[in-house]
């Protein structure tokens, strides 16, 4: 009988597996193993996508095997810090154009992401270029710039 | 407590409050008395009604349409989308409060199966919600999200061994003492199986059950699909199960991939399930049996459709009409 701490180490060892690259523990079905893992990236581009509709849809069709892609051995850190990370990584980066910059810029200026931890409200102006122009929150409320009005 | 602009909320008086010292046996007792007053203990033969009928889990997506059933008296939320203490519920949700429907929240986050004791802030949370909404019952599930620091996004299976039922029973008692209702338990689908499995399914859930005093949430899709990928039969289970026991049912879809059954909730209940609906009623009418939707909505004609499938199968009530 396996006791507390040995069912904690096997549960982190399968967890692992299945989200963070790591090898198949002994004594489970690697097939399994990983069809779950690939039904578990397929869920997350799914929640991703509801948190980052323009993002996502701008891959289209291609967004699940493009997010799986990159996904893959990253363990998910909540939908919102999932797409926001693909969005500022170099596979996402050159992806991001047009409507899906204005959706990654205006949660930007709105929020304070580190990359590191939870995202935080800002409580100070701020603004970043988006396609044609220059978007600004201040006071919460956001204003567009154009460049040639 | 605020519910946005529509006024007091109402709460029943909870039952034993939150830190009162209880024994076991004294709230396995209560938690079967409330099971009864649920409904959940009367014989089945005789009795073909079931209390709350029919219904569907309520998600932002389809508050809509949730709002316009007019025979809904049971719906289910996802604790973790509602806001604490300090934020508004739903509009939507809370007229369905004050309409007399019943809402339940489902836990899908406090990892009761893993290692660990459940975080206490979670807990807190669930009971927070089901005063909130005047809950009759709050569920969650025999599964783990997260282990050694990192989430796994889904739940994934215990192994059926002693340790785990220690582990779980620890947890799901830690959730009691914080709770003004009795909780449900739900078996998950998977597509793994641990090396170490000690006991079988039904005795894994009933000494679970028999430990906790909770009570059993019933999801046929579930059932289906551990079958089909294990290559048996779900009417073995099912004739295994306390069915006395079932707080409420779920009923979800699902789709074939590469060869394995998964259980997606965002696909059409395929027949096999509303086979397993129509054994699971001949042997014991459920006080509520819910569809569970989580995605890719299809018209509401569809879902009206799909509702009335499910109570055709189960010779209960529509509820669409």
């Amino acid at each position: 009988m396996i006791g507390r701490d040995e069912l904690a180490r096997r549960q982190a060892a399968l967890v692992a597996a299945l989200v963070a690259g790591a090898p198949t523990p002994a004594g489970f079905d690697e097939t399994r193993v990983r069809a779950s893992a690939s039904a578990l990236l397929r869920k997350r581009a799914g929640e991703v996508a509801a948190v980052w509709p323009v993002l996502s849809s701008s891959y289209s069709p291609q967004w699940n095997s493009v997010f799986t892609a990159w996904a893959a051995g990253r363990p998910p850190l909540g939908a919102l810090r999932d797409g926001w990370d693909f969005a500022r990584s170099a596979v996402g980066g050159t992806g991001v154009v047009g409507a899906a910059a204005e959706e990654v810029a205006e949660r930007e200026v709105r929020w304070r992401y580190d990359g590191r931890t939870a995202p935080r409200r800002r409580r100070l102006p701020a603004a970043r270029r988006v396609p044609g122009g220059l978007l600004v929150q201040a006071f919460g409320r956001l204003f567009r710039i154009d460049r040639h009005p | 407590m605020s519910r946005g602009t529509t006024g007091e909320a109402r709460n029943d008086a909870p039952r034993g409050g939150a830190g009162e010292a209880r024994s076991d046996a004294a709230r396995s007792d209560a938690a079967r008395s409330d099971a009864a007053r649920s409904g959940a203990s009367r014989s089945g033969a005789d009795d073909a009604t079931s209390r709350y009928g029919v219904a569907i889990g309520w998600r932002r997506e389809i508050s809509g349409f949730v709002a316009d059933l007019p025979g809904l008296r049971f719906t289910e939320v996802v604790a973790e989308s509602l806001p604490g203490r300090a934020g508004d519920l739903p509009a939507q949700l809370a007229a369905l409060c004050d309409r007399g429907v019943a809402v339940v929240p489902h836990g899908v986050r406090l990892s009761l199966g893993g290692a660990e004791p459940v975080d206490p802030a979670r807990v807190k949370h669930l009971a927070d919600c089901a005063v909130r909404l005047s809950s009759p019952l709050v569920s969650e599930h025999i599964a783990f999200v997260r282990a050694g620091g990192t989430e796994a996004g889904h739940l994934l299976p215990v192994p059926r061994s002693a340790s785990a039922v220690e582990a779980i029973v620890d947890n799901v008692r830690r959730t009691q003492a914080e709770l003004p209702v009795p909780i449900a338990l739900e078996p998950i689908a998977t597509l793994l199986d641990w090396p170490d499995d000690e006991l079988d399914e039904a005795d894994f859930l009933t000494e679970i059950l028999d430990r906790t005093g909770a009570l059993l949430l019933l999801d046929v899709a579930n059932i289906y699909a551990n079958a089909r990928n294990r290559g048996g039969d779900p009417l073995d289970l099912l004739d295994r199960l306390p069915l006395e026991r079932v707080a409420y049912v779920h009923v979800a879809g699902g789709a074939e991939h590469s060869g394995l059954y998964h259980d997606t909730h965002t696909d059409a209940v395929p027949a096999d399930v509303l086979d397993l609906v129509t054994a699971l009623c001949e042997r014991r009418v459920p006080p509520a049996l819910m569809l569970e939707r989580d995605g890719d909505y299809p018209a509401a004609q569809t879902l009206r459709n799909e509702l009335d499938a499910i109570a055709d199968a189960a010779g209960l009530p529509r509820i669409t009409a």
